[in-house]
């Protein structure tokens, strides 16, 4: 079955992402194929490459990282939420005048349709907010 | 009520209380702008959205009344509260926004047992 | 059928309203910290026999409560189980 998840906790603050990767790695080992994971509210600052967890910690953007390298699994993050929060591409900064960025590849902005899209598109689509 | 498979949207946060309410107005109106029906449930402190005497918050924090007053436009006009939750807040039909409805136990959880695509915020 | 998944605890708000969502024949996952629901055996999700509840192994293991939720005979299932539970029910809501 193909399978999307929406993901709206922030990592550290909140076990959604915790939950969301373990249940990620399940649906993956039962077979199944994972078509998407979007990140809204609070769950965009899962995309920040400038997260420095201590070193006895997981990284979880990293453990998102490689769920993409392994599996090709989009990682949609929704701009609204997204630009708010202050979780900005290189494209987005240079647009706004701010000298850093903090999302690159394999997270992509997209809007709040490609949620709606990886629902229907999907089999099974869960939800991961705490 | 009608049983079609509607999109159903749950909101459960009250103004001014962090966005899940903003952004679940949000997915909504994206929802209808992609041309499904949608409707939207108003549980708990989320009822509290539909008051129609509400106001811009702390300097700087946008009311949520306009998107409210906007879902017309969008054609969402199903706009559901629970029996049971007006009761609980001690909140009356008439300090809410016009065309508001309110549903039993049981139509409550019927929303949730007809397959269709539901978000919950 | 649907899949109701609470990941707060049963004192909580969302714990008060997916108990009006729930249906005849449905299941509620306990994840998170509605797994401290194993705690209390007379929760009324506990006390009702209309729809399935289940503890998340890990979740409750993680908070060490495994052996109360055994001493309650309070049922659990794995990760692998939660994935089994998506697959038999095709529409899931999550409360948080």
């Amino acid at each position: 079955m193909d399978y999307g998840l929406l993901v709206m906790g922030a990592p550290y603050s909140d076990p959604a992402p915790h939950s969301a990767l373990r249940f990620a790695e399940a649906v993956l080992a039962r077979g199944h194929r994972l078509a998407g994971v979007f990140f809204y509210h609070d769950g965009v600052h899962n995309a920040s490459s400038l997260m420095t967890p201590p070193q006895d910690e997981l990284n979880l953007r990293e453990a998102w990282k490689a769920l993409h390298e392994r599996h090709d699994v989009p990682l949609d993050v929704c701009i609204a939420a997204a630009l708010r929060r202050g979780i900005v591409n290189e494209a987005e900064a240079a647009r706004h005048g701010h000298s850093a960025y903090n999302l690159e590849a394999p997270f992509e902005l997209t809007g709040l349709g490609q949620l709606l899209t990886l629902q229907q598109r999907c089999d099974r689509f869960i939800t991961f907010a705490s | 009520m009608h049983a079609s498979e509607d999109f159903l949207v749950v909101i459960r946060h009250a103004p001014h209380n962090a966005s899940w309410l903003r952004e679940g107005l949000d997915a909504a109106l994206v929802a209808a702008a992609f041309g499904q029906s949608v409707r939207l449930l108003f549980m708990g402190e989320g009822a509290l959205a539909l008051c129609k005497k509400q106001q811009a918050g702390a300097p700087g924090q946008k009311a949520s009344l306009p998107t409210i007053d906007m879902l017309e436009m969008y054609d969402i006009d199903q706009l559901n509260v629970p029996e049971r939750t007006l009761n609980e807040l001690n909140l009356g039909l008439e300090s809410l926004v016009d065309g508001v409805s309110t549903l039993t136990d049981a139509q409550v959880s019927a929303l949730f047992s007809q397959n269709r695509p539901i978000l919950n915020f | 059928m649907t899949l109701h998944i609470l990941t707060t605890a049963p004192t909580s708000d969302a714990a008060r309203q997916v108990e009006q969502a729930l249906n005849a024949g449905d299941t509620l996952l306990l994840i998170e910290a509605a797994v401290n629901a194993a705690l209390n055996p007379q929760w009324s999700c506990w006390t009702q026999s209309t729809y399935t509840v289940l503890l998340l192994e890990d979740d409750l293991v993680a908070r060490g409560l495994g052996d109360i939720a055994k001493t309650h005979q309070l049922a659990t299932v794995n990760m692998d189980g939660f994935v089994a539970l998506t697959e038999q029910h095709e529409q899931s809501v999550t409360w948080y």
